[in-house]
């Protein structure tokens, strides 16, 4: 929201502060540039094509979403990573009373989209629909939390944009993570000197582990097809998602506003100011928090570099049709001495070597953090 | 002792003298005299000197909740006949053309937070950019549109924390997905409760739950229940017990 004077854009920085989110720079990704004086080509253009793209959205559904009924999109347009191949991954998410023109309202956004040639989202069936909060919000864990609600809620928290109307979405995020938090006692209650909400973490794992086993699945049940392409994506952006997942969570200990843990501590036990400090740091993109956590937390720009020039690796090659396609085209028979995979494989494990150093040697508390709940 | 009461407009909608015998009838202490609708406004006025009020500790006043920009300074100057009585006028930002015509009621004039169909006044960044431009406006905060906006209720915390100097009153009852004032549910209770410590016993509580006559000790004690300072404390010694 634009805040009109300096009354308000003070008082924006004294709630920000209150509710226990750190000033963060702007442009969090302009800002590691300019300390490792590195230029991110891909990675700009992805920024800049994503907007013109999400205005674009915003004009062919103008009128349509509601209060109750927004409009969201996830995947590269939500990291704002756009490329030209792209597809919309979206979904009406609604969070209000029942009404049976729902359904007509998803049929027309999808119309609307197929008449502006925009590519149709993959055959999951989890985009391109209608989503309910309710299975959002109240089937975490158990027989009915399926693949497909942990998918959409755990995206809608790291990795969605809502496009014209917003409310819905914010308000379900916030229930989310009130779910999440208030009911993690441990959290709350524990004498561990770590403040992490161990709960949405280990979702979040579950949902990347999910992922990794699926993509076998996926492998099997479409003969292959495609799969160079899902393997990239599951080495790098989808790689991204679940580490800045982690650091979003981890942030709660290493960023958050002291005030934030004093509340957990305190006799209320409240986890209010957490949940808004996880709230605004997860409205940030995936690369936007990563560009975040190596700025505040001084990662050395080796790995900072190293993680960085991967991501725009990959994003050049997702914007080249030619490259792009002939991955898409690779087997798993095919796809060994393939000299655009092996390229792929190169910086996709330059990236991983970048996510290496960070988690695990750049920094003693985050090196902490993620020995202690990174796998037990 | 909190002092709870109702607005006329939801138990006798339209006809506030109704609404007036039934309070009094229950010994209720406070009321607000809605004029939701403009055209209630003038007849409210017109009859305040006929009104027996003497049972009420608290009165306050609903301005009308919509009318156009032409209409404001005869809205403003039909409230004004009401000033002198002292008597908190509760407005919507929305009705809020021309701010600086509104400076004249003073500190008389309650601003209250809107539901999720406003597009201002629904969360705290929002109120505060209100408040700048009426800085005697004091905080009518209205619960029920709160939760509607963020069901967590940590908007409501926010806007009780940071506008706590400026809270006069309260308007409590349930607000259904249409908007619609209802009767006190236990999810509606139990959200209360999580922030019933930032209101003060001494500020007013004003029902809006649309009940009939003989719903309103009923919908007073779900209030009572709902604002008990015992009832938050507990849970939370109770979470101390079961888990330290």
């Amino acid at each position: 929201m634009y805040l009109r004077s300096s009354f308000a854009r003070s008082f924006a920085n004294v709630f920000a502060s209150i509710m226990s989110t750190k000033k963060i720079p702007a442009d969090p990704i302009g800002n590691v540039q300019y300390h490792v004086s590195r230029k991110w080509a891909s990675i700009d253009q992805g920024r800049a094509s994503a907007l013109t793209t999400a205005r674009k959205l915003e004009r062919i559904t103008e009128g349509q979403p509601s209060t109750d009924a927004n409009f969201v999109v996830f995947g590269s347009l939500a990291r704002r990573e756009w490329t030209p191949k792209s597809d919309v991954d979206w979904t009406l998410l609604i969070d209000g009373q029942a009404d049976y023109q729902h359904l007509a309202l998803a049929q027309e956004i999808a119309k609307r989209l197929d008449k502006a040639k925009f590519a149709e989202p993959g055959r999951t069936g989890i985009f391109g629909n209608m989503t309910f909060s309710h299975d959002l919000v109240q089937k975490i864990g158990g027989q009915d939390d399926t693949n497909q609600n942990t998918t959409r809620r755990i995206l809608l928290l790291l990795e969605s944009l809502a496009i014209g109307r917003s409310e819905s979405r914010g308000r379900v995020r916030r229930l989310i993570l009130k779910q999440y938090l208030n009911n993690d006692y441990g959290l709350r209650f524990s004498t561990l000197p770590f403040k992490v909400p161990r709960v949405l973490l280990n979702d979040i794992v579950r949902y990347w582990r999910t992922v990794t086993v699926d993509f076998l699945e996926k492998q099997r049940m479409q003969a292959g097809q495609g799969w160079g392409l899902r393997n990239a994506k599951l080495r790098m952006s989808r790689k991204l998602i679940f580490a800045t997942g982690l650091l979003s969570c981890f942030s709660c200990d290493l960023l958050a506003d002291a005030s934030a843990r004093q509340q957990l501590i305190g006799r209320a036990h409240s986890t209010i100011a957490m949940e808004e400090h996880l709230r605004n740091f997860m409205e940030r993109t995936p690369l936007e928090i990563l560009a975040t956590v190596v700025s505040e937390l001084r990662i050395n720009k080796r790995t900072s570099i190293k993680l960085f020039s991967a991501y725009d690796e990959f994003l050049a090659l997702m914007s080249d049709s030619r490259k792009r396609d002939r991955l898409k085209r690779l087997t798993p028979d095919s796809a060994r001495g393939d000299k655009i995979y092996e390229e792929m494989r190169k910086f996709s494990h330059s990236f991983q070597e970048g996510l290496t150093a960070l988690f695990f040697k750049d920094h003693k508390r985050l090196q902490e953090l993620v020995t202690f709940y990174g796998v037990f | 002792m909190r002092i709870l009461g109702f607005s006329t407009g939801a138990l006798a909608y339209g006809d506030f003298r109704r609404a007036l015998d039934i309070l009094k009838a229950k010994r209720i202490r406070a009321v607000e005299l809605s004029a939701l609708r403009e055209h209630e406004l003038a007849p409210l006025v017109d009859s305040l000197d006929s009104l027996d009020l003497s049972a009420f500790e608290y009165v306050s006043v609903h301005c009308p909740s919509s009318f156009d920009k032409v209409r404001e300074s005869d809205v403003i100057d039909l409230l004004m006949k009401i000033a002198p009585r002292k008597w908190p006028v509760v407005v919507h930002p929305n009705t809020v053309y021309t701010p600086s015509k509104w400076n004249k009621l003073s500190g008389l004039m309650l601003l209250e937070n809107m539901d999720k169909r406003s597009s201002e006044g629904r969360t705290a960044a929002e109120m505060a950019i209100l408040f700048e431009r009426l800085p005697y406006a004091g905080l009518c905060f209205d619960v029920g549109h709160c939760r509607q906006v963020d069901s967590t209720m940590n908007e409501a915390y926010a806007i009780l924390t940071h506008f706590q100097p400026r809270l006069r009153q309260v308007h409590l009852s349930e607000v259904n997905s249409k908007s619609k004032h209802d009767p006190l549910s236990g999810a509606a209770i139990r959200a209360v409760e999580q922030i019933s410590h930032l209101i003060p016993e001494e500020i007013p509580i004003i029902l809006e739950s649309v009940v009939s006559e003989d719903e309103v000790e009923t919908e007073i004690s779900r209030a009572k229940q709902a604002l008990s300072p015992v009832s938050s404390n507990r849970k939370v010694e109770t979470f101390y017990i079961s888990v330290g």
